[in-house]
């Protein structure tokens, strides 16, 4: 506890800084602590009140009494200004290869990010008042600065970097099949992890102008009871008849995806002109553009980061649909195709991001019974 | 005592906490803003706060910190692909201040599906091994659609934090 600092069962006053201009009394010395200790508890009940962190943690932390977006502004280009120079310094320093401990860079360099992310609380307390352009415009300088200092400590550190990586010491208990172009998939920043080598699940990834069909039925256990994963697929027809658990997709272009029931949830990251006939328990739809969505879903679907991206019922048919439906607890419409939550779009007024496909725009039903 | 859960959209977060308290776990929304439950579990009476994982609200998380007693992170065990977001997202949680007393669960959900990775595999992946040592924590596998390892979670966490308060006192 921080106010033990404040020692107020000290056995002996004369050790404190605060006693020893006392000789005569024992009393008021105590007092005076005890005084202080109150008014300080007192400082940090208020503090915790008002939902701030301890007000002399950092300036920056100080209670924001002006609530004028001016005077924030001015405090942050400040310590913008500042870290961005300790940034250049060491940019510098490394460039011209003048001589330094390293251990004395990575303090700075620690230093440095625990200014970014003082900064970064700053601007989330304060957000409350400003208006949301200076607000995402802040965000992005932040992001910036994390960047810069990435690069710099790229620089600095170049080996140690994911130094977590070197330890893909025991192999999976079921292997799962090597799949040749599993390599080129992998995203941006995932390799370091060192462990999607290891583990591939089911799924069609890396395929152009194909048509892609797939069956789940009850033997089938990577279905009733698993994951699909649809990947970086461009002008393909996808068609997953059955039941299945769960359902990734990313980056989709120009594709007609097809699927009959999934009992859990359903993830889309980065679809771009394609149209989807989706029925499942929850779906959430990530940076998709100009795409078509045909769903029956049991809760509301959610868009993040979309647009042009619009939405009518379920229009699927195949053998035996209703009973898959059915046993998924899917076969009944609930009409929530068209309570779309957008979580960019917060307010009141119907998102411009997405819009209900209009009847005379819809597509028959698809039919996928012969394969 | 409350309890914070947080992680990646869709790893399940609002079906444990109506799992736990018998809820019907049927249709969920996915969250837009937080839910906040109260539940008496053993002699405790918990303060759940389940607040929202899509990427535009993460960013309010940080306004649910203060004056919390337990931290629940929650792992979609069967998203392989996000796995380096969500080590991301759980490394900043951990550096901020605010948390750096609170205990530590992290729920290794969705065990039920094919093809999810075991709580082992997900702690390398975490790297948990490598987190602050004054820390409490521990990883348990669960599944909130069959409600497997809810209970020893919540059974640790909330011991956890009993006797915390007790050597407090």
């Amino acid at each position: 506890m921080e106010e033990n600092v404040f020692g107020t069962n000290d056995p002996n006053p004369r050790t404190t800084a605060t006693a020893t201009a006392d000789n005569t009394t024992v009393d008021p010395t105590l007092q005076r602590k005890n005084a202080a200790m109150l008014e300080r508890l007192s400082n940090r009940h208020q503090s915790r009140l008002a939902g701030k962190s301890d007000p002399d943690s950092t300036n920056l932390n100080a209670p924001p009494s002006f609530e004028s977006t001016e005077s924030f502004l001015s405090k942050f280009s400040q310590s913008k200004v500042s870290i961005e120079s300790c940034l250049s310094q060491l940019h510098q320093q490394q460039e011209n290869r003048i001589p330094g401990s390293d251990s004395n860079r990575k303090t700075d360099m620690e230093k440095i990010s625990l200014s970014i992310s003082d900064l970064e609380k700053f601007v989330a307390e304060n957000s409350y008042f400003l208006p949301s352009y200076e607000v995402r415009t802040c965000l992005k300088t932040i992001a910036d600065l994390k960047q810069s200092l990435d690069d710099v400590t790229s620089l600095v550190i170049p080996k140690k970097k994911f130094s977590f990586k070197n330890k893909p010491s025991k192999k999976p208990t079921n292997p799962v099949q090597e799949d040749t172009v599993s390599e080129k998939n992998l995203n941006v920043g995932s390799s370091d992890l060192g462990f999607k080598h290891l583990i591939m699940s089911p799924g069609f990834r890396d395929k152009e102008k194909e048509v892609l069909v797939k069956e789940f039925d009850k033997s089938d256990t990577q279905g009733q009871n698993g994951e699909f994963t649809l990947s970086g697929l461009r002008d393909c027809e996808v068609r997953l008849k059955g039941c299945l658990r769960a359902l990734f997709m990313d980056r989709l272009t120009n594709c007609r995806i097809y699927v009959g029931a999934v009992m859990g949830s359903v993830l889309i990251e980065g679809a771009e002109g394609c149209v989807f006939i989706l029925a499942s328990h929850q779906i959430r739809i990530h940076n998709a553009k100009n795409c078509d969505f045909y769903l029956r879903v049991r809760s509301r679907p959610i868009i993040e980061d979309c647009n042009g991206v619009k939405f009518a019922p379920y229009c699927l048919n195949y053998e035996r649909i209703e009973k898959d439906l059915e046993e998924a607890n899917l076969g009944e419409e609930t009409a929530n195709w068209a309570n779309v939550d957008d979580f960019r779009w917060l307010r009141a007024v119907q998102s411009p991001n997405w819009s209900i496909l209009p009847n005379n725009e819809r597509i028959q039903t698809v039919d996928i019974s012969i394969s | 005592m409350r309890i914070l859960m947080v992680g990646l959209d869709n790893s399940g977060k609002t079906t444990i906490v109506l799992k736990i308290n018998g809820e019907d776990t049927s249709v969920i929304n996915p969250t837009l803003g937080f839910n906040i439950k109260t539940i008496n579990y053993q002699k405790y009476i918990l303060n759940i706060w389940d607040v929202g994982g899509q990427k535009t609200i993460r960013s309010y998380w940080r306004n649910y910190f203060e004056q919390t007693d337990g931290l629940v992170w929650v792992v979609d065990s069967s998203d392989l692909r996000r796995l380096d977001d969500c080590k991301h997202e759980l490394d900043n949680l951990l550096k901020e201040e605010r948390l750096s007393g609170a205990s530590l669960l992290i729920f290794a959900n969705k065990q039920d599906i094919q093809g999810a990775l075991s709580p082992e595999e997900i702690a390398k992946v975490l790297n948990l091994d490598a987190m602050d040592k004054t820390r409490h924590w521990r990883i348990v596998g669960c599944s909130a659609y069959t409600g497997e390892g809810l209970l020893e979670g919540f059974d640790w966490l909330v011991q956890d934090i009993a006797s915390r308060i007790y050597m407090l006192d």
